[in-house]
């Protein structure tokens, strides 16, 4: 047993995810009555090995979720996977994969991307560390639902507005739904964005008083792109705020959602390939590694 | 055994004639207990829809389904009418043709609207009405039991059910539950008395709403629909304000002119707070100005528009048809191979009895020569002839049962019951 866990790999649940999102797709091809119980067994499978890769890692290498980039990235991804099998299980008709997958997906090879380096970290600073870390990770999932949710609601709009029937195996939620979710996930987005931001600035302080790791300059490139995230999704949740009372409100929010998300990519790529000293132990000279949003 | 089918559907039988042809429930359970009488051991269902009256019957070799005759003076004698005049109208079918007519039925594909779902709980009721009166037999059972079956998988298995294709379902299942989330919460108001709008209604309530509203230009005819509908009436000169308040209207007046012109509906906008409004404009000529729609949050749908869509699920069905077709065909197959290969089994049954009765005498001999074998020996020679009998037996068994897939498998029969000595 222990050697079949141990031997569990990322390319195990991705390989999962991809045939799950590949039934997904053929959805919009053709009905099978089987294809449901295939779709779920292979996500649930995906999970699994997902959940067993990550239970090992914290366990036998001492790499607890969000000690590292590489984890940060996986937890992200395994709480949206989680998120796609309770949504396909509650609403089996939606095709909520064809768009959390790619996320999960997208997720798993900016893990691939990342380092593995575990934070260096000490008792005081392990606290602090697992609070940023848990209200980043809170903030981008929320911003990542925030977007699925917001481009259904927009396909949803433009059959309504065509006054088309749905489609085959393309049955959205309702507008009333959609719009419920993105508004709810842009709040939850906005104010974790900003007890991830404060606790970063946080720990930065304790850092720099125990002299364990670097103390991150405000210039640092993360600092300056969390900086701008935040700026950002509070923007947004304001915006959508505001527009709330006004018929083309739930519209607004869906497109802010979507630009919200493409600021994160644009954060998280910026992180994968920037230098920064963030996460650096105090020795280090040179800022190599890139680190979790 | 036999299958024999007499009926007519909307397509053959004028309705005048069905509508004197039609059985209530307790008209069909009196025709079966006249059935049971008349054609004793024989088994029989009657299906009697608004659009079809069928009667399937069964029977076994020794008491044959009635012939299709007799069939149709019966119904012509339970319903009072003269047998001349249902003879060219009404189909027959017998055997295979019956099991894959009852299956088409059951499925919905023989249905004025293609995929209709009614039909499934009304053969359903047909097969209990049968079973009440004891005309329901083994035969018949399994040929319902095999079309329930076909309906559940054309419905699980292909999109014909799917798609609704009336106005009124199109409506709320495929625009205004696109909408809203749920009804139970919403507030509906109904404008004018149109036909489709007490349809549309009970759509709505299906859906969960509560809270309607009826305004009509009578206030008199307001109160009186409101009553009949379970709603609330109010008077013509509130529309303006009950608009502001709706989240769904469904319009259905007789007005030439639009009853809601874009002016109105500007200044009804401003105390609606952003909330959408899903507006079902199922009269002709329009009762909303079209550029209605286009304004944020309204979500505005003619007879038109909904017509297109119902037309465009009605295609939909249309492309499910050879899948379900296909199901169909499969069905019919595997229920006849199963019919075929129960008309085999007095025969199989002597040639284990003979085989059995062979091999006990030859065990009886050989345990009174060998008196020393010990009761574990002795069952386990017992058990190498049961299994030499069974393997011996596989073969002759195994091309019955393939040889029952394409058609009673009389010629093996024949041989067999030359070879073995087997009697009839």
């Amino acid at each position: 047993m222990v050697a079949f866990i141990s031997g569990i790999s990322v390319v195990c649940f991705v390989a999962s995810y991809a045939v799950a999102l590949a039934c997904e797709v053929s959805r919009l091809a053709f009905r099978s009555g089987m294809r449901g119980a295939a779709m779920v067994a292979f996500a649930a499978a995906g999970f699994l090995a997902h959940t067993l890769f990550l239970g090992w890692r914290a366990v036998n290498e001492a790499a607890v979720p969000l000690s590292s980039p590489f984890d940060w990235y996986l937890l992200a991804a395994w709480l949206l996977a989680a998120g796609y099998l309770w949504l396909t299980l509650a609403n089996p008709r939606t095709p909520v994969g064809l768009f959390l997958l790619p996320v999960v997906l997208a997720l798993v090879g900016a893990a691939q991307l990342s380092s593995r380096d575990p934070f260096p970290q000490s008792p005081a600073t392990q606290v602090w560390g697992a609070i940023h870390g848990m209200f980043n990770l809170a903030a981008s999932v929320s911003v990542a639902l925030g977007a699925v949710a917001g481009l259904m609601w927009l396909i949803q709009a433009g059959r309504l507005a065509r006054k088309q029937a749905p489609l085959q195996g393309f049955r959205m939620p309702s507008l009333e739904r959609l719009a419920h979710v993105t508004g709810r996930t842009q709040g939850i987005a906005a104010w974790t964005a900003v007890a991830g931001f404060v606790s970063g600035i946080v720990l930065n302080a304790v850092n720099g008083r125990r002299g364990l790791m670097e103390t991150v300059p405000w210039t640092d490139p993360v600092v300056l792109r969390m900086a701008a995230l935040v700026a950002w999704l509070i923007v947004a949740d304001a915006l959508a705020h505001a527009a709330r009372r006004r018929a083309d409100g739930p519209r607004v929010a869906a497109w802010l959602s979507l630009v919200s998300v493409l600021v994160l990519t644009v954060s998280i790529l910026w992180g994968l390939f920037g230098a920064t000293r963030h996460g650096m132990p105090a020795a280090a000279a040179a800022p190599v590694r890139e680190a979790a949003p | 055994m036999t299958l024999a089918l007499v009926g007519g559907t909307h397509r053959t039988v004028p309705l005048d004639l069905r509508e004197r042809l039609a059985f209530s429930a307790e008209q069909a359970a009196e025709a079966l207990a006249r059935f049971r009488d008349r054609f004793p051991g024989r088994e029989g269902v009657l299906l009697s829809t608004c659009n079809r009256v069928e009667f399937y019957a069964a029977g076994e070799r020794n008491a044959a389904a009635p012939a299709a005759e007799q069939l149709v003076s019966f119904l012509a004698e339970c319903r009072g009418i003269d047998a001349g005049l249902l003879e060219p109208v009404l189909s027959q079918e017998r055997d295979e043709a019956v099991a894959r007519h009852l299956f088409s039925v059951a499925a919905g594909l023989d249905s004025m609207v293609l995929g209709e779902p009614q039909i499934l709980a009304q053969v359903k009721q047909a097969w209990a009405i049968a079973q009440d009166n004891h005309t329901a037999g083994p035969l018949t059972g399994e040929m319902f039991q095999a079309a329930l079956r076909t309906a559940k998988r054309v419905a699980t298995e292909t999109a014909l059910g799917r798609e609704r294709i009336s106005i009124p379902s199109v409506a709320v299942a495929d625009f205004a539950s696109g909408v809203f989330e749920r009804f139970d919460d919403k507030r509906v108001l109904l404008v004018g008395a149109g036909k489709m709008a007490a349809e549309t209604l009970r759509y709505l309530r299906e859906a969960g709403a509560r809270d309607v509203t009826v305004v009509n230009r009578t206030a008199g005819r307001a109160v009186e629909l409101a009553a009949r509908l379970g709603a609330r009436p109010a008077r013509f000169d509130e529309l303006a304000a009950e608009i502001a308040a709706a989240d769904l209207v469904v319009s259905t007046t007789g007005a030439t002119e639009p009853v809601v012109t874009e002016e109105l509906f500007a200044r009804v906008e401003a105390g609606r707070r952003g909330r959408p409004l899903v507006i079902l404009d199922l009269a002709v000529p329009r009762d909303f100005a079209p550029r209605i729609g286009s304004r944020p949050g309204v979500w505005l749908y003619s007879v038109d528009d909904l017509a297109a869509a119902c037309e465009a699920n009605r295609r939909s069905r249309q492309r499910e048809m050879p899948a379900a077709q296909a199901i169909v065909d499969e069905e019919t197959r595997r229920f006849m191979g199963d019919l075929h290969h129960r008309s085999t089994a007095p025969v199989i049954e002597q040639l284990r009895a003979g085989w059995s009765e062979t091999g006990e005498a030859e065990l009886d001999r050989l345990f009174r020569r060998l008196p020393t074998l010990g009761d574990p020996e002795r069952a386990e020679i017992r058990q190498a002839f049961e299994r030499y009998a069974a393997k011996l037996l596989h073969p002759p068994l195994s091309s019955l049962r393939s040889e029952s897939r394409s058609g009673p498998p009389h010629g093996l029969l024949d041989a067999l019951k030359r070879l073995f000595d087997l009697k009839d």
